[in-house]
């Protein structure tokens, strides 16, 4: 079977994360998201906590500094790891799925790549990030819009390119039109067949 | 306000907001704004065309001062000899690193102490100081932050407190040579001062400020460095220091290259060669020796710092041509009220506190015109108010994890290798060392030169 990897960009609450999990079973193939941070903690030795507190996260530009390459940044060089790990994954011709990364562009040149970027009806994230987190209204949708700032500052800083635009993605896809099962559907047999057109080649 | 000046405190403001905010490279920053400088300011503003011929400096060449100088003197616009000799001590590192120099350097030391913790802590920071007199301390960094880890991994220390003393001497090690930290050459090249010159005035300070950094640190840190493995080390299992070297000839032609480096940039004041003539040689130098392997090493140097340069000293002569620099000398004057005391002190804070925070290099470029000019009103001697920028400048930029190129490269090569150091506590043993440092630098100053 040809590599396959599945790149998926998401909105925070658009049910990102559960379609590129679903994925991951349905292609029976691993998938890197918090399994990332576990496996770069193991290879640093530093803690899982420490890692997912500077996950997917922009520097702080004015506390930050860049010398030939190397940044002062514990942001920056957390994302440098796992930019370099994904890497490392795809160059060894595993398949599996990444969620986020900035996967999409930094690994663009690998002709088993299929990027993903699901979005949602903002109501419809709403209500997903109110039940799954225990909020009101109000503090869902001000959660999205902060998860969402923070992840286009990460994505926009780390490739200069914008966050969300289509052009970046083979698909983009909105998650509340068909609900997250149609999508998974719809997605497993757009990956299917992009994947036969990569196995004739 | 006169709009020249107008304009060229605007371009260079725009210069230093670019350059921290990092969005576009540095180097494409103060290219462009030198541009502006050029265009906007001496050209539509100030229709100069000396002032342009002058900034660029490109006629300097053609002079003999330039690269043999019986005389000392100063210089003005783009400093083509900064530029040269930090080119040539780039290819000279180049060529060394690749034939595994300093790591052979750092794993003969750390055997010579048969491995042992606090030994390593000990001779790393000494060496870390002395290497950085001759070498720019991010290649110092760059090599002892990556052996540091190494040997922590296998002695079981923890190597941030040893990576940041490493940091400290550096910078420490850079403030006591012309050729040890950028500002220095720029303020050496500038104002006309010699290698012996530095060494024994900021050279004197920085060693004493040494001793006592090591002390610090081995007060503070010695219990977690000491922290290691209780079993003796099995030395003859840990990776030989012969190991590192990758080509014995490489090897000794650039170890007797470095050597030369040395004996010249000492014996400068002596032979009238000017660091331009001694960078161009050396680089020749390695690149001959290297022969089929010279390309390798020129596609190596790092182009962007010297076309930072290069652009950088164009917009700050767009702030000397206009005259603002000398409205910023006068204010220090004026706020001094003649006290040399006060002056001293103010150049050496505030140069500190400003390294602190922003890259020392454009800092430094901007007051050493600042410093001439406060010379010239005030009668105070050049030389006492260079001694103080350059302790300043180079010290300073020890505070924080942003001061200076040795400790974001001695801080990511940590955080590479799973060893994240924060602000917090970078600066909770850091910043209390340098302003130990710089107290006794400010009592130096005072004792000696007043």
């Amino acid at each position: 079977m040809a590599q396959l990897i599945i790149s998926v960009g998401r909105e925070f609450g658009s049910g990102g994360r559960v379609i590129a999990e679903e994925l991951a079973k349905r292609f029976n193939i691993p998938i890197y998201d918090r399994h990332l941070i576990t496996e770069i903690a193991e290879k640093t030795g530093l803690s899982p906590e420490e890692i997912e507190k500077y996950n997917e996260k922009p520097k702080h530009i004015i506390i930050s500094r860049k010398v030939r390459g190397y940044s002062n940044s514990i942001e920056d060089n957390i994302a440098e790891m796992q930019f370099n790990f994904i890497r490392e994954k795809a160059e060894s011709g595993e398949s599996f799925v990444v969620v986020g990364r900035c996967s999409e562009s930094k690994l663009k040149n690998f002709s088993g790549l299929v990027s993903v970027f699901i979005l949602g009806d903002m109501d419809a994230k709403i209500q997903r990030v109110m039940k799954i987190y225990e909020m009101d209204e109000h503090d869902a949708r001000e959660f999205i819009e902060k998860k969402d700032k923070k992840r286009k500052r990460y994505h926009n800083y780390h490739v200069g390119l914008h966050w969300g635009d289509s052009r970046l993605y083979d698909l983009s896809i909105n998650s509340s039109r068909l609900g997250i099962e149609g999508t998974i559907d719809y997605l497993e047999q757009y990956i299917k067949a992009r994947a036969a057109l990569e196995e004739s080649k | 306000m006169t709009a020249a000046q107008i304009f060229a405190v605007v371009i260079f403001v725009a210069m230093f907001v670019l350059i921290v905010l990092d969005k576009i490279e540095r180097h494409f920053v103060t290219l462009g704004c030198g541009a502006l400088t050029l265009t906007v300011v001496f050209g539509i503003c100030m229709r100069s065309g000396s002032a342009i011929w002058d900034t660029i400096a490109i006629k300097g060449f053609a002079t003999k001062e330039f690269w043999y100088q019986v005389t000392e003197s100063e210089s003005k616009g783009i400093n083509w000899a900064t530029i040269l000799f930090i080119a040539g001590m780039m290819v000279m590192v180049e060529g060394m690193a690749k034939a595994g120099f300093f790591r052979w350097l750092c794993m003969k030391i750390a055997f010579l102490v048969k491995c042992k913790t606090i030994p390593i802590f000990i001779t790393f920071m000494v060496m870390s100081a002395v290497l950085s007199m001759f070498i720019d301390s991010i290649t110092v960094i760059m090599f002892l932050a990556a052996v540091t880890i190494e040997l922590a991994q296998l002695l079981k220390f923890n190597p941030v407190p040893m990576i940041l003393s490493e940091i400290f001497c550096a910078n420490l090690g850079g403030s006591a040579t012309m050729c040890g930290d950028p500002p220095n050459i720029i303020v050496g090249t500038s104002l006309g001062f010699s290698f012996f010159d530095f060494l024994t005035n900021t050279g004197l300070v920085a060693g004493i400020c040494l001793v006592v950094s090591v002390i610090f640190f081995y007060i503070v840190f010695h219990k977690e460095i000491a922290g290691g493995t209780d079993k003796p080390v099995d030395i003859s299992k840990l990776p030989q220091p012969s190991e590192a070297i990758t080509n014995k000839k490489d090897f000794i032609i650039s170890s007797i290259i470095f050597g030369l480096a040395v004996v010249l940039l000492i014996t400068h004041a002596t032979t009238h060669l000017t660091v331009a003539t001694i960078g161009l040689a050396i680089a020749v130098l390695t690149l001959i020796t290297s022969g089929k392997d010279a390309l390798e090493l020129i596609k190596k140097v790092d182009y962007k710092t010297l076309l930072f340069f290069i652009g950088l000293f164009v917009v700050v002569g767009g702030l000397e041509e206009t005259g603002i620099l000398k409205l910023i000398a006068d204010f220090i004057g004026r706020i001094s009220d003649g006290n040399v005391k006060l002056m001293i002190a103010i150049i050496l804070w505030v140069s500190a506190i400003a390294s602190a925070f922003v890259d020392n290099i454009p800092f430094a470029a901007t007051m050493v015109p600042i410093i001439q000019s406060l010379s010239a009103s005030a009668g105070v001697p050049i030389e006492t108010l260079a001694w103080a920028l350059s302790l300043g400048t180079d010290i300073g930029g020890s505070a924080t994890p942003i001061g200076a190129s040795a400790n974001v490269v001695g801080t990511s090569v940590a955080a590479k290798n799973g060893h994240p150091i924060s602000w917090g506590r970078y600066c909770k043993k850091l910043a209390p060392a340098t302003v130990i440092v710089l107290a006794i630098s400010t009592v130096y100053l005072f004792a000696r030169y007043l």
